[in-house]
């Protein structure tokens, strides 16, 4: 089966690395789905969940922004914020989530922010559970 | 003999003395291994980042991105100067300090308005000594530095720098070239103008990418996250030539020890043969008298 090369690089380090058949990414205005063969693409991030799915089957990441890139065979995710679902804790998300509700919204900057949180949270819930 | 006492005390002290610096050079050559492959893992994101931002000046997304554009260079000069927070690592801190007060006082000279956010302890002990402004200090990144320790510094610049109340960030670190030679330097982070040109030449044919937003809001993206990349990647390489500094000065520490120690013993032994010579003396002396 074709597959192509997925890698998810974060600042610090990289976080996964392998032969994928099909790839879903949060782009910043919803999912993208990847399969091999697919025309140069760069594309911002949103935050969301990235499945990666492979011949040893599916993987689930939480992604917080960054950017993807399919050049060819090669698919690179750069992203400053990458966590497993293992690293997720559900009362901690809870938390944010809460935190990220308390934040104020007077101006158009303060309710963009409190919009990211939010979504951040949400999805870190999601996860989580 | 008081004197043979002393020296015994003498090395007892250097002994001491040794075992606590070996102790330092093995658990700094331990940490510099780790920081040294953490250093590595966050290669791979800087590259492609750069790749990314060459490709992207390329497609023509506007070389006028406030980012890139050099300003007239009269406003706020910002300069970010990163020690450690501990010693005991040679001329490390020192080195990196002076280069960063010398300048300071460049652009002084040429009459910008710096401002001086000081990482690490020992940076602001030297500037308090100095009795020199700081505007900001940070005590608080770990031996080696989280990127989200780094972020909201990183951050804090784009925004004044956006706001225009600085044209200009510089950092003044050490670079790690080699586990053999790390010098410590001056680079301007923003505007981000030169880095983009000299990465763009090396890059092979583009692709027809699929933008998604269009190339100008990307570069709204990436430019930041270049240059928050770029930032961590200073103190990355500051941690890393930090341990190998360590390494050396304790390394040099422990052998100057050892030489210690055996010319205090040699001296001792000698002490005892004199005293011992003395008394046989003494001995042979006394009998003779009697006889």
């Amino acid at each position: 089966m074709a597959s192509f090369h997925c890698s998810v690089v974060t600042p610090e380090r990289v976080v996964l690395e392998t032969e994928a058949r099909f790839v879903a990414l949060p782009a910043h205005d919803g999912e993208v789905g990847i399969l091999p063969g697919r025309a140069p693409l760069l594309v911002a991030l949103g935050v969301g969940r990235l499945r990666v799915q492979s011949a040893d089957g599916e993987q689930v990441l939480l992604v917080d922004g960054g950017f993807a890139e399919m050049s060819g065979t090669k698919l690179t995710i750069l992203t400053e914020g990458a966590r497993r679902p293992e690293e997720l804790d559900l009362g901690e998300a809870e938390q944010e989530f809460e935190d990220a509700r308390e934040l104020p919204m007077l101006t158009d900057a303060e309710f963009e922010a409190r919009q990211r949180a939010l979504a951040r949270a949400r999805a870190a819930r999601k996860l989580a559970r | 003999m008081a004197n043979r006492r002393v020296l015994v005390k003498r090395r007892k002290t250097a002994r001491n003395i040794r075992k606590i610096t070996r102790t330092m050079q093995l658990i700094s050559t331990a940490r510099l291994q780790k920081f040294h492959g953490r250093a590595v893992a966050s290669k791979p994101y800087t590259e492609k980042l750069a790749e990314l931002v060459a490709d992207l000046t390329r497609a023509g997304a506007g070389t006028d991105h406030p980012l890139l554009a050099e300003r007239s260079g009269s406003g706020g000069a910002a300069v970010l100067v990163v020690s450690s927070n501990r010693g005991l690592c040679g001329g490390y801190n020192s080195n990196v300090l002076r280069l960063g007060v010398e300048h300071l006082d460049h652009l002084a000279g040429e009459g910008r308005a710096t401002d001086v956010h000081v990482v690490g302890k020992k940076g602001t002990s030297y500037f308090e000594f100095l009795g020199r402004e700081m505007d900001r200090r940070t005590t608080d990144i770990s031996d080696f530095p989280a990127f989200d320790q780094v972020e909201p510094i990183a951050n804090d610049f784009l925004e004044r720098f956006a706001a225009g109340t600085l044209d200009s960030v510089d950092v003044v670190f050490t670079r790690f070239i080699s586990a053999g030679k790390q010098v410590p330097t001056v680079e301007r982070l923003l505007p981000l103008a030169a880095q983009v040109a000299d990465d763009g030449e090396a890059v092979g044919p583009t692709l027809e990418y699929e933008f998604s937003p269009e190339p100008r809001q990307l570069l709204d993206e990436l430019l930041p996250a270049s240059f928050r990349i770029r930032l961590f990647q200073a103190f990355v390489d500051s941690a890393v030539s930090e341990q190998v500094a360590r390494m050396v000065a304790m390394k040099a520490a422990t052998d100057a020890a050892g030489d210690m120690i055996k010319r205090l013993t040699q001296q001792y032994n000698r002490a005892r043969q004199t005293s011992i010579t003395m008394e046989l003396l003494d001995i042979v002396g006394g009998a003779n008298a009697l006889s």
